[in-house]
């Protein structure tokens, strides 16, 4: 299967984002939400990401465009999470999302956690490129097999530039042998990063329990967390994010320990 | 440009991975100390688990940089082959496009692009610190034993170079080939933490010894690959990543500064 979806976010004379393309293809689904419905900030659009239970299998290729325009913010939030299987087509499933957010404008792109199950071979690409004061806070949440299952193999490839420079590379291959290793995975079974370019970046790092934020060499942070569970994870992402002084929530003093 | 091994590359890299030269080496365990803390690397057994994680990411990563340094710094030396035969002067051009100087290039656009990418390859600013501190070690004791106006122009580019691309651009400038550049920077990314091991843990030197030794295949493996993504753009060079070496990287970093460890990294 191959689906193209995409999804431009506009600000409009009034100051309010507007949702201007939608295009959908099942299994990746966009609901807008009105602004009546959320209680969030009217001024920023809020759409839904739906998948379809049984995607991605081995051989689908998903792709998602993600446009924000300058001063335009958009909130696009998952719903429920992805199941990645082995498929009856050669070949592993692959998701690429492109994003791009003009300048002043932001992205907060918040998925639930994608399964990999036995035999799957899934490979998530992510293109971040943003305006040099545009912002982004991108989430995601991997979890290696369902309960007591041994995984299939997930790949990922992140790259965040922010005005043509390169803010984070990263590569990780997970699945394999390597996952029990003291360096790869130390034999927890979910991992979580949520990158940050979203105002003030941290002075320094912040480290705890398999969790750290960390400032990023030209600018952006990353948060990283390893856990037995997903929602140890989430615990620990949000500890880990509560230390980013760019946030909206207060950032109070972070209790490290380990 | 052949790979062979000529004599003047070999004995630069004997001597760049040897544990007696003056790099600084010496003061990081690669993660090793902050994984036996927590009783992650207790035995042989576990030490060849930490080695093969380190050999298969942050070495691999290592080994990419190396190998684009070592071509960089061969290209600076001696512009490629084509540019050099022409003589009505396209070819210069072209290697003035490629190396983004003229002519007597210091290299400086390849040195800082290639220092930015691998800071973007490398979050955990624990990390970024031990990598330059190395970096800088070695390039004092690069200066003396190698020196030559690439160098110069890599330490005017970047006055504290990360590790692996210093070790590149010595490896290259002594006539070493890409793909021995990457075996230096694996062979270093996991023989740091081996001896580290027999002083933290007080393991066997014979069993620690031949855990390093029982890498040797994958290390010529991503050797090679590492050979073949060398002329890449900067941009372009992959980006094999450790997360839980990451976070033990920050955790060390912590600790370090609040009480006394062995190792600096």
């Amino acid at each position: 299967m191959k689906a193209r979806a995409r999804l431009v976010v506009e600000r409009d004379s009034g100051g309010a984002s507007v949702v201007r393309e939608l295009r959908s293809m099942s299994p990746l689904t966009l609901l807008p939400c009105p602004p009546s419905l959320h209680d969030g900030d009217p001024d920023t659009a809020l759409v839904h990401l739906a998948g379809s239970a049984a995607t991605p299998l081995g051989g689908d290729v998903l792709d998602l465009a993600i446009v924000v325009g300058p001063g335009a913010r958009l909130r696009l939030v998952g719903v429920g999470a992805t199941l990645a299987l082995p498929g009856q087509h050669p070949g592993p499933s692959t998701m690429s999302v492109t994003i791009e957010v003009g300048a002043a404008g932001s992205l907060e792109y918040l998925t639930e956690p994608t399964i990999v199950v036995s035999a799957a071979d899934h490979h998530a690409d992510l293109r971040a490129d943003l305006a040099a004061d545009a912002r982004l806070r991108c989430r995601e949440v991997v979890v290696l097999g369902r309960s007591g299952e041994r995984p299939g193999a997930f790949h990922s490839e992140t790259r965040l530039r922010r005005d043509g420079t390169t803010l984070l590379r990263q590569r990780l291959d997970l699945g394999g042998a390597l996952d029990a290793t003291p360096t790869h995975l130390a034999g927890h079974p979910v991992i979580a990063t949520e990158l940050l370019v979203w105002g003030a970046d941290p002075a320094e790092a912040a480290v705890g329990d398999w969790w750290s934020l960390v400032p990023l060499a030209h600018g952006g942070s990353l948060a990283t967390v390893l856990a037995e569970d997903t929602i140890t994870a989430y615990r620990r992402l949000d500890t880990a994010t509560a230390a980013h002084p760019g946030l909206a929530e207060p950032a109070a003093a972070v209790p490290v320990s380990g | 440009m052949p790979d062979d091994l000529d004599a003047a590359g070999a004995a630069a890299i004997l001597s760049l991975v040897d544990s007696r030269f003056p790099g600084g080496g010496h003061a990081h365990s690669g993660g090793l100390e902050e994984a036996a803390a927590r009783g992650l690397v207790t035995d042989p057994q576990t030490l060849a688990g930490f080695l093969r994680g380190r050999l298969h990411t942050a070495g691999a990563l290592a080994a990419v940089f190396a190998a684009a340094a070592a071509h960089t710094a061969r290209n600076l030396l001696s512009p490629p082959a084509a540019s050099r035969a022409d003589t009505n002067g396209v070819g210069e051009a072209e290697f003035a496009r490629a190396t983004g100087n003229g002519h007597g290039s210091t290299g400086r656009r390849q040195w800082t692009a290639l220092d930015a990418e691998l800071d973007a390859r490398t979050p955990s600013p624990a990390q970024r610190a031990a990598s330059r501190a190395q970096g800088s070690g070695m390039a004092r004791a690069g200066r003396s034993a190698w020196p030559s106006p690439v160098l110069d122009g890599l330490l005017a580019a970047t006055p504290r170079p990360h590790q692996p691309v210093l070790l590149g651009a010595l490896a290259g400038i002594a006539g070493a080939s890409p793909t021995q550049a990457a075996l230096a920077a694996l062979y270093l990314a996991v023989s740091g933490p081996a001896s580290a091991s027999t002083r933290l843990l007080g393991l066997d030197p014979f069993e620690v010894n031949a855990a390093v030794v029982a890498l040797s295949a994958p290390m010529s493996e991503i050797a090679a690959h590492a050979a073949q993504t060398c002329h890449l753009r900067p941009a372009d060079l992959p980006a094999p990543s450790a997360p839980a070496l990451d976070l033990m990287a920050e955790a060390h970093d912590r600790t370090h500064r609040m009480e006394v460890r062995l190792f600096a990294s």
